[in-house]
């Protein structure tokens, strides 16, 4: 998959332009990352506040290398037997109930038991073979075979023994399945691991990754991504509009407004035909941006502070 | 520039970034990939492999720019000062500094010189010609081999000079900093002032004009470089031992009796507790786990007995397992462990942290729950409210343990363990160890912490001896180190 794009990851400056191309705009730290993990082979573990962009790296990435992009979403309770692999249990039960038949015509003839078994083993293992695997995303992107960008979201989300079980492989690109033997990647897929940090990710997980993390975006790039994701918005409009999220992301909030809220509200005020960011239209839709009642009720009253500040 | 970047993690490790050889190795080949031109660049590709976790980051970039920058600075700096006093002399055309500024600008990011020192070199060059042709107009040359180099007024040279003779004395061995004068004396004699003093005293005997402007020349420069290496030192001491002298302090403050600890610490030690709190945290925060019975597993049945044909022989359950401890922390904050009562209210406070499922009580004579105390208020604030309402009255255990029979006894069962803050001293009290007694049959487990060394113990007025019946374990913990290892032990087996 790296060769066949050599040309698309020649530097951290072309994976930038690209996926400013795509509605992606990114910082250094970011292309830089990128482009080391294709080169390295390494994942990604990307942190960072919710609504960032952490999951719309991966997707971005996928669309640019024109690989599948197949998405693991991490819960309480994921085990192996959902995210790499499971027997198809009623496939072989009923295969073995149709087969009994022909399994006495083959038995036919055998005689005494040491000849039956004998003659059982010349089968092999029908039953446990690649007709009956049902692969999980895991699976899958070791499996595909132009490689993947296997996106793992939320890995906080998901048990300590989950994380212990991707140890393998992130760091070998193999999975080992007890029935069939060690599962290779035919190309290595290019993995991101996304976190919330809810907890602590433990060293052995972090030691095999780069570590990304993300933070708010400055205003500047912060009014570059809005402008290309809400193009028809005023110039004017959107510097107030960043302003005013930067002063809200100051404050002692529950919840402070991400990226994508900022761009759901230039989208809403797009729609209510907003030319300029007053006090009036700010206090209506206030509940576009902040998700907790608590936190509407301590910015309403700082508001005309706010205003005049970004105003100013 | 291997050693290069191994001095750089050896000082991100000093500094308490966790860097793994592994991640070493991953730093030399994010550096072999990205190239070291592009600074902006490195600095971010580094970043990615080295510090994994935002504090890690925050002082990465920090140390990232401190380490590089030294390489990069020296040499220009150190051109244009040596420069600006060669100007004095009036021996120099004035265009000339400028023409170094510009050369030296050039090369801002040059970091790939094993010490920094080597990219001036190259730049110097040129300018070093015309220093040796201008010193050559003098009659008198310099015999000793240091003053033939200052003579010659080159600066990378000179700044090589320093940084092999810091290599060459260990600089980078520094521990602390009365050391730095020493290093400065040694790493001078490593470049040959001895030789030189023995040359000026020569010059200064002499009559002759040229011989004594030189050694006034060789003096200024001599002095100038005496500077460069304290300098040298001094930057060297930052990046490798600045962080060592706190550790020393820590390590020290972590055995010295918490009675002894002067209150000049009190602020460090808060920081102590709460880095000794928030290890046993990633330790031992994982078990979190409850039997959850009654739910039959279909897929796991099924797969269990694929082997029987189908016929569903063994069932399987669906479990999961939460198994939480339960704690009770009661704590003495009465005169006789006033000293002692801050620290072990604040590690109280960081084990509610730790254990969720932690109650915490305080006592003299009454005693309270501070639970959600500690639940709603910040430490300092939850702090001195404990100490003005609960403490400075005198010791009663007659009450306390009446109290605590009274608010918490039936709460008590056989997986809660009761974790006793005390020094025993009851004021000639009898002490109701019939309760204690009680606490220690319904409870899993009982401990008794107490500060005083065991020497102690029953004389005077404290009790210890009565309630000594009814501890599962009883410990002397009057240290940092004596209260992490005691409670890493308790959240081990529990």
């Amino acid at each position: 998959m790296i060769i066949k794009h050599a040309d698309k990851i020649a530097s951290p400056e072309v994976l930038q332009g690209a996926f400013e191309q795509r509605g992606y705009i990114c910082s250094d730290a970011i292309a830089t990352a990128v482009y080391l993990a294709c080169h390295l082979q390494k994942p990604i573990l990307v942190e960072g506040p919710p609504g960032v962009g952490k999951t719309e790296l991966a997707k971005v990435t996928a669309e640019y290398l024109a690989a599948p992009l197949i998405r693991m979403q991490c819960y309480e309770g994921l085990d192996e037997a959902k995210a790499l692999y499971e027997w198809k249990y009623g496939k072989q039960l009923l295969y073995t109930q149709v087969l009994k038949d022909q399994l006495g015509d083959v038995m036919r003839g055998a005689r005494g038991l040491d000849e039956s078994v004998e003659r059982l083993h010349s089968f092999g293992d029908i039953f446990y073979s690649e007709q009956f695997l049902e692969t999980r995303p895991l699976l899958q992107a070791l499996r595909e075979p132009d490689g993947a960008v296997l996106l793992i979201d939320e890995i906080d989300k998901s048990d300590q023994e989950f994380e212990a079980f991707l140890l393998e492989l992130l760091s070998d690109y193999q999975v080992s399945i007890p029935e069939i033997g060690t599962v290779k990647a035919k190309s290595k897929p290019i993995v991101f691991l996304t976190s919330n940090n809810t907890r602590e990710l433990g060293d052995a997980l972090k030691r095999r990754c780069l570590h990304l993390h993300i933070p708010f975006p400055e205003t500047h790039l912060e009014n570059q991504i809005i402008a290309s994701q809400v193009p028809d918005m005023d110039e004017n409009l959107r510097g107030q509009l960043v302003d005013f999220v930067h002063e809200l992301r100051q404050m002692a909030l529950k919840k402070v407004p991400a990226i994508s809220e900022s761009i759901d509200w230039a989208r809403a005020l797009l729609l209510l035909n907003v030319d300029n960011l007053d006090e009036k239209w700010v206090r209506d839709t206030l509940s576009l941006l902040l998700k907790y009642q608590d936190d509407i009720e301590i910015v309403e009253p700082e508001l005309r502070k706010i205003m005049n500040q970004i105003n100013a | 520039m291997q050693k290069v970047f191994a001095d750089f993690i050896h000082t991100l490790r000093q500094q308490g970034v966790p860097v793994s050889p592994a991640e070493t190795l991953d730093a030399l080949k994010v550096a072999e990939l990205l190239g070291v031109q592009e600074r902006h660049q490195l600095r971010h590709g580094l970043g990615l492999v080295l510090a994994k976790n935002q504090q890690d980051k925050q002082t990465y970039e920090h140390y990232f720019d401190e380490f590089f920058k030294f390489t990069e600075v020296t040499p220009s700096t150190k051109g244009e000062d040596s420069e600006g006093e060669k100007g004095e002399d009036g021996i120099h055309e004035p265009s000339e500094p400028n023409q170094d500024l510009s050369a030296n600008g050039d090369g801002p990011s040059d970091i790939s010189s094993s010490s920094g020192q080597g990219g001036g070199e190259s730049e110097d060059a040129g300018e070093s010609e015309s220093e040796l042709m201008l010193s050559g107009d003098l009659a008198v040359q310099a015999q000793s081999p240091l003053g033939q180099m200052l003579q010659a007024g080159d600066a990378a040279e000179i700044a090589m000079a320093i940084a092999r003779a810091g290599q060459q004395e260990g600089v980078q061995n520094i521990q602390l900093f009365t050391q730095k004068p020493l290093f400065s004396y040694r790493m001078m004699n490593q470049m040959g002032n001895e030789a030189l003093n023995q040359e000026l005293l020569e010059l200064d005997a002499s009559n002759e004009l040229a011989q004594q402007r030189l050694a006034s020349r060789l003096r200024n420069a001599q002095a100038h470089l005496q500077e460069q290496v304290r300098d040298y030192v001094e930057q060297q001491y930052l990046l490798y031992a600045e962080a060592k002298g706190q550790q020393l302090r820590e390590n020290t403050l972590q055995k010295v009796k918490l009675t002894n600890i002067d209150n000049h610490y009190a602020h460090q030690m808060a920081d102590l507790v709460r880095k000794a709190a928030k290890r046993l945290a990633s330790l031992h925060s994982r078990k979190r786990k409850l039997r959850k019975r009654g739910l039959l597993d279909v897929r796991k049945t099924i797969a269990a007995n694929a082997a029987y044909d189908g016929v569903l022989f063994h069932t399987r359950w669906k479990t999961t397992v939460v198994d939480r401890p339960k704690i009770m922390v009661i704590c003495d904050v009465s005169g006789s462990v006033s000293r002692v009562a801050r620290f072990l209210l604040l590690f109280v406070h960081s084990l509610q942290e730790v254990l969720p499922r932690t109650r915490s009580f305080v006592f003299s004579s009454d005693m309270g729950e501070v639970t959600n105390l500690f639940k709603d208020q910040s430490l300092e604030e939850a702090l001195s409210d404990i100490m003005t309402t609960w403490a400075n009255q005198s010791t009663s255990y007659d009450k306390a343990l009446a109290d605590f029979s009274e608010q918490a006894l039936q709460d008590v069962d056989q997986k809660t363990t009761v974790i006793m803050l005390g020094d025993a001293r009851n004021n000639n009290g009898n002490g109701r160890a019939d309760i204690w007694q009680k606490v220690y049959q319904q409870a899993g487990r009982v401990l008794w912490l107490n500060p005083e060394h065991i020497n102690s113990w029953d004389t005077g007025d404290s009790i210890m001896a009565s309630y000594r019946p009814y501890c599962s374990e009883l410990h002397c913990c009057n240290s940092l180190r004596d209260l992490e290892r005691i409670l890493g032990n308790l959240l081990k087996h529990s």
